[in-house]
C-alpha cells in the first residue's frame, strides 16, 4: 500500500496542489482525498476558523453529548390519495386520470388476480411446478407501472445491475428511467446497500421501489429490521425518499410519476416504500397459517384491498357496475384459461438446448458434452420423459 | 511498455474506439493503485473513468447493469483477493445472464480486471490466485497474461468478447521488464494456449508469472539433464485449450503443470484429469503438479510456499526418471 500512497503523492505534486492539501496527504490512510471534490464540499480549506474542516461531513460542532434517537414510534408518514372506501381525501392530489386509464388500471389488477387464482390452482393440480401469487399487492405493481414510459427499464430484482443500467441510460441521454422492484426482505441484502450507495454517488436516474408487504416468507418485519422501514434508509444515502399507501393505486401512481419526472430531469435516485400486505402465501411451497392468524389476513382481504378501493372509486364515478364486473370476470377467466391451455399443449424445447447460450458461442468442450448426451439418449432414451419434449 | 502501461494502452484504445466504454472501480480516477488508469480520466472525462464506493459486489453488479444495456463496462477489483464479495454477482448473475434469459439479455460487454498473484510481500490478502474458483463457473471466461505484449492483446480480446470476462493481471510483473508493445490496438485470441518453446521430452504448462518460472526450468533441464521441454502458456483458464495441451502430451508423454494457487482443487487438477482421460496410453509417467501448499498464502514464509524453479526442476527430474 506504500506504493499506492507514494504514487498518489507524486501524482498530486504533478497536479500542483497547495502545500496544505499535501499536509493531509502525508497522513497514512489518505484514501478518499484523491478524488475530485463532491458537489456539497463546504468553504475553502483554512486552518484559521474554528469551524469543522473534515472532508467527510458538512456539519457544525456541538458540545453536548447526545445520541440521535432512531424514530420508530412515529415514522415517516404514509402518503395516500384515497381512503379505504375509495374516496379522494385531498382533491388537489387527485391525478384526474381519464376513464380509459382508470379502467385499464382496474382491469390489469383484476386480470392479474384472476391469473393468480387459476395458476395457483393449476399448481395444486400438478399442471405447473411452482407459483407465487400477488394477492393484496396488485396496487403496487399496476400503479407504478402505469406511471412509466414504454421505453423505461424494469428490473424485477438485481438492485445493483439496475443502477448500472440507469448510469448507462444517463450517459446515452436516453430519457429513460430504470425502476427496480424488491421486497422489504430483499432490502436487507448487501446488494440493496450497494445499489443505494452507488445510485446516489454516481447520480443515476433510478427509482427504487420497495414493496413492504409485512413478511419475507415467514419472517415478519419486526425480525427483518429495527429502524423505520426502508424509506428511512434513503436519506442516509442521500436519496429522496417517500412512503406511500401501496394499496392506494393513485398514491402509488402519483409518487412514481413524480419520481420518474425528477429522476430523469435531475439524474438522481428516488426511493419509494409502498406499504402493503401479502394476503396470499409466499408461494405454492408455503402455508402461512403456520406463522400468522387467519384474522389478520381476512382484515386486509376485506377491509383494505387495492382492487376494492379502486372499484369503489369507479362505482362512485359511475364508470363501472355489477353487470360489467360479472362480464369482465368471465372474460378474464376465459382469457387466462385459453392462454394456459395453449401453452400447456406446446412440447418443451429439445434437450439439445440445455447446452445453448452458456456463452455467445458454444465452446468445443461443451459441444462434446452435448454430443455425449445425444448418444446417451440414443441408448437409454426410454428412461427419460422424451415424449414431452420437442424432437 | 511495462505491463501496467500496456494495460493503460489497451484501455486507452478501448475508450477511443467505443464511445460507450467506461472504466470504474476503487481509486481508478487518479490513476489507480497500480497506475493502470493514469491519464484516462483527463482524456475521456469523469463520466467515463470514475471511482465507485468501496464495495466489490456493487462494482460488479453495477458493471453487469451497464453491460446489459449494451454499453462496455470495464470494472476493476483492486486486488483479486477482494473479488469474493462479488462472487455471487459473477457466478449467479453475470455468468448466467444469457443462459437464463434464453439469449434475450446478456452482459457480454462486461470485463473485470484485477491484480493477481504473489508479489514478494503480499501475504494473505494481496497475493491470491483465485482462478480455480471461477474455472468451475460456466458462462464466464478467465484470462491471465504473462507479459506486457500478451496483456494488451488479451485484454482487448476480453473487452471485445461477447461474454463476461475476468482478466487477472500478475501484479509482480506490472513494473518488471518492459518490451515492445504496439500503440495501436491488436488482439490475441482467447481460449488458445501458446507453445512458447517446442520440445520433445516433457510438456510444461503454466500461466501468468509462473510461465517465466517454467521457462527457466526448461533451460535448467536442458543444461543439467539434456532434457528437451515443450513450454506452454495456457493464457485462458476457461474455456481452456484442451487440444493444444493434449497434442503436446501425445508427443512428449510427460506433463508438469505449475501454479501458485493451492494444490487441492487448483486448476492443475482439471488439466491433469482431462489429459489422463484423453492421453492415457501416451503417458510415460504420472502427471506432475507443482503448486502452492494447501494453506492460506503466507507472509514471511512466502519463499518456502511458492512453486519455485527448484521444486519444478525436482518434479521434472523425478518424472524423467520414472
Amino acid at each position: 500500500m506504500a506504493v499506492a500512497i507514494a504514487a498518489a503523492r507524486v501524482w498530486r505534486l504533478n497536479r500542483g496542489l497547495s502545500q496544505a492539501a499535501l499536509l493531509l496527504l502525508r497522513q497514512p490512510g489518505a484514501r478518499g482525498l484523491a478524488r475530485s471534490h463532491p458537489p456539497r464540499q463546504q468553504q475553502q480549506f483554512s486552518s484559521l476558523d474554528d469551524k469543522p474542516q473534515f472532508p467527510g461531513a458538512s456539519a457544525e460542532f456541538i458540545d453536548k453529548l447526545e445520541f440521535i434517537q432512531p424514530n420508530v414510534i412515529s415514522g415517516i408518514p404514509i402518503y395516500r390519495v384515497m381512503d379505504r372506501q375509495g374516496q379522494i381525501i385531498n382533491p388537489s392530489e387527485d391525478p384526474h386520470l381519464p376513464k380509459e386509464k382508470v379502467l385499464k388500471l382496474y382491469k390489469s389488477m383484476t386480470l392479474l388476480n384472476t391469473m393468480d387464482r387459476i395458476l395457483y390452482e393449476s399448481q395444486r393440480q400438478g399442471r405447473i411446478s411452482f407459483y407465487m401469487t400477488n394477492y393484496g399487492e396488485e396496487g403496487t405493481h399496476v400503479g407504478s407501472a402505469a406511471a412509466l414510459d414504454n421505453t423505461d427499464l424494469v428490473f424485477g430484482q438485481y438492485r445493483e445491475a439496475a443502477v448500472g443500467a440507469a448510469y448507462a441510460a444517463k450517459r446515452a441521454n436516453a430519457n429513460r428511467v430504470v425502476i427496480c422492484y424488491f421486497g422489504e426482505g430483499a432490502a436487507s441484502e448487501g446488494d440493496a446497500h450497494a445499489g443505494f450507495n452507488f445510485a446516489a454517488t454516481l447520480e443515476c436516474p433510478i427509482i427504487f421501489f420497495c414493496r413492504n408487504n409485512g413478511y419475507a416468507i415467514s419472517t415478519p418485519t419486526s425480525e427483518q429490521y429495527r429502524g423505520d422501514g426502508i424509506a428511512a434508509r434513503g436519506p442516509g444515502y442521500g436519496i429522496m425518499s417517500i412512503r406511500v399507501d401501496g394499496n392506494d393505486v393513485f398514491a402509488v401512481y402519483n409518487a412514481t410519476k413524480e419520481a420518474r419526472r425528477r429522476a430523469v430531469a435531475e439524474n438522481q435516485p428516488f426511493l419509494i416504500e409502498a406499504m402493503t400486505y401479502r394476503i396470499g402465501h409466499h408461494s405454492t411451497s408455503d402455508d402461512s397459517s403456520a406463522y400468522r392468524s387467519v384474522d389478520e389476513v381476512n382484515y386486509w382481504d376485506k377491509q383494505d384491498h387495492p382492487i376494492s378501493r379502486l372499484r369503489h372509486y369507479l362505482l362512485s364515478q359511475g364508470w363501472w357496475d355489477e353487470e360489467q364486473e360479472k362480464a369482465w370476470r368471465k372474460q378474464s377467466r376465459r382469457k387466462v384459461m385459453e392462454a394456459f391451455e395453449q401453452a400447456e399443449r406446446k412440447p418443451k424445447p429439445n434437450p439439445n438446448l440445455l447446452f445453448s447460450d452458456v456463452y455467445q458461442e458454444m465452446p468445443a468442450q461443451l459441444r462434446k458434452q452435448q454430443e455425449s448426451l445425444a448418444r446417451h439418449l440414443q441408448t437409454y432414451g426410454e428412461h427419460y420423459p422424451l415424449d414431452h419434449f420437442d424432437k | 511498455m511495462n505491463l501496467f502501461q500496456s494495460v493503460t494502452s489497451a484501455l486507452d484504445n478501448s475508450l477511443a474506439k467505443d464511445p460507450t466504454a467506461v472504466i470504474f472501480g476503487e481509486d481508478v480516477a487518479f490513476g489507480g493503485v497500480f497506475r493502470c488508469t493514469v491519464g484516462l480520466r483527463d482524456k475521456y472525462g469523469k463520466d467515463r473513468v470514475f471511482n465507485t464506493p468501496l464495495c466489490e459486489q456493487g462494482i460488479v453488479g453495477f458493471g453487469i447493469g451497464i453491460a446489459v444495456t449494451g454499453a462496455t463496462a470495464i470494472a476493476e477489483i483492486q486486488f483479486a483477493d477482494y473479488i469474493f464479495p462479488a462472487f455471487d454477482q459473477i457466478v449467479n448473475e453475470a455468468a448466467k445472464y444469457r443462459y437464463r434469459s434464453g439469449d434475450l439479455f446478456n452482459c457480454g460487454s462486461l470485463t473485470i480486471r484485477s491484480p493477481w498473484g504473489c508479489v514478494g510481500h503480499g501475504a494473505l490478502y494481496h497475493s491470491q490466485s483465485p482462478e480455480a474458483f471461477f474455472a468451475h463457473c460456466p458462462g464466464i471466461k478467465v484470462v491471465i497474461p504473462r507479459s506486457p505484449f500478451q496483456a494488451k492483446g488479451l485484454l482487448l480480446s476480453c473487452i471485445e468478447d461477447k461474454n463476461p470476462c475476468i482478466f487477472f493481471e500478475p501484479k509482480i510483473l506490472y513494473r518488471a521488464a518492459a518490451e515492445e508493445v504496439p500503440i495501436e490496438p491488436y488482439n490475441i485470441p482467447l481460449s488458445q494456449a501458446e507453445v512458447i518453446q517446442e520440445g520433445s521430452d516433457v510438456t510444461l504448462v503454466a500461466w501468468g508469472t509462473q510461465v517465466h518460472v517454467i521457462r527457466e526450468v526448461a533451460s535448467m533441464a536442458k543444461e543439467k539433464l539434456g532434457v528437451s521441454c515443450e513450454v506452454i502458456d495456457l493464457r485462458t483458464i476457461i474455456p481452456w485449450d484442451v487440444d493444444t495441451i493434449c497434442k503436446s502430451v501425445i508427443k512428449t508423454g510427460r506433463l508438469l503443470i505449475s501454479h501458485e494457487a493451492p494444490l487441492t482443487g487448483g486448476f492443475a487438477s482439471e488439466i491433469s484429469s482431462t489429459v489422463q482421460e484423453e492421453c492415457f496410453l501416451n503417458l510415460e509417467a504420472p502427471i506432475s503438479r507443482v503448486c502452492g501448499y494447501d494453506t492460506p498464502f503466507p507472509h514471511i514464509f512466502e519463499p518456502f510456499y511458492i512453486p519455485d524453479k527448484w521444486k519444478c526442476y525436482d518434479a521434472l527430474r523425478k518424472m524423467i526418471n520414472y
